[in-house]
């Protein structure tokens, strides 16, 4: 199997998303009505994430391949 | 000598049908859950014959995914073998043997060893292989591309799950129901990305 490519380009940011993706302002609305309704249904969603092992497992996965 | 690739920048090369729309879902969360850009020929704005256009589009993205998994005859009465899919990648196999440090272009199958059937000459080219399903795309993703902040497979197929539920939805306000056709394409791709946004890594591990 090929060996996982490392992505290390930073993160997009809210702007630069909306760059890539325009949209109109109806659907803002209704994107951001799907992220609250989404918050709602996953209200530990932000802090699950944080201080997880995960990408240093991942690290060690692409370093052993 | 066109202008440097978009380093988070994906070409989707797959098919436009109505069966196949999960996995383009899937692709599309799953991209952005990698803090990658993916982009669709179908973005485009016309003008430019359409060759030229994905031509353009190959070359300002820094990877590519080629989905050969729909190669066989359409169900149409004239059925014919679906040529588009393998004749850009053909194109993207060119422009990277010309450009070696421009460009990474993947193959994906659904059946393992099907490739060596439909396509012998990508014969020692690793396919990966998502089973014709959302958590495969989703596992083959996590497999072939990763990055600090992107979050657990299950995490995605989750989020995946939300957004095609809301697949509809996106149709009805964009008055179609096609979802590749731009518009939707877009929305899908500013729900993805701020799911993704919500569930990354925000502290990874140095």
């Amino acid at each position: 199997m090929r060996e996982p490519i490392h992505i290390t380009t930073p993160w997009p940011t809210p702007e630069e998303w909306a760059k890539y993706y325009p949209i109109s302002k109806e659907s803002e609305k209704a994107v951001q009505a799907l992220v609250d309704e989404f918050k709602a249904m996953h209200p530990n969603r932000e802090d699950e994430t944080v201080n997880s092992a995960e990408p240093e497992k991942r690290r060690k996965r692409a370093s052993a391949a | 000598m066109p202008p440097l690739p978009d380093p988070k920048g994906v070409f989707l090369n797959i098919p436009y049908d109505q069966e196949f729309s999960s996995l383009y879902v899937a692709y599309i969360v799953g991209l952005c859950h990698l803090g990658l850009i993916p982009h669709l020929a179908s973005e485009l704005p016309g003008g430019e014959r359409r060759l030229d256009r994905i031509f353009k589009l190959i070359q300002s993205c820094r990877y590519s995914i080629h989905d050969l998994s729909r190669v066989e005859l359409s169900v149409a009465p004239t059925a014919v073998p679906r040529f588009n899919m393998p004749l850009e990648l053909g194109m993207t196999i060119t422009w990277q043997k010309l450009h070696p440090s421009r460009h990474n272009w993947y193959v994906w199958e659904s059946e393992r060893h099907r490739i060596q059937k439909s396509a012998s000459d990508l014969d020692g080219t690793d396919a990966n292989i998502h089973d014709g399903t959302p958590e495969g795309i989703l596992r083959e993703l996590s497999n072939a591309l990763w990055h600090d902040h992107m979050p657990s497979v299950p995490k995605m197929i989750d989020n995946y799950r939300f957004v095609h539920n809301n697949l509809n939805a996106i149709l009805l306000r964009n008055g179609t129901s096609n979802p590749y056709d731009r518009s939707a394409f877009m929305e899908l791709c500013r729900i993805s990305t701020a799911l993704a946004d919500l569930s990354r890594m925000t502290k990874p591990s140095v």
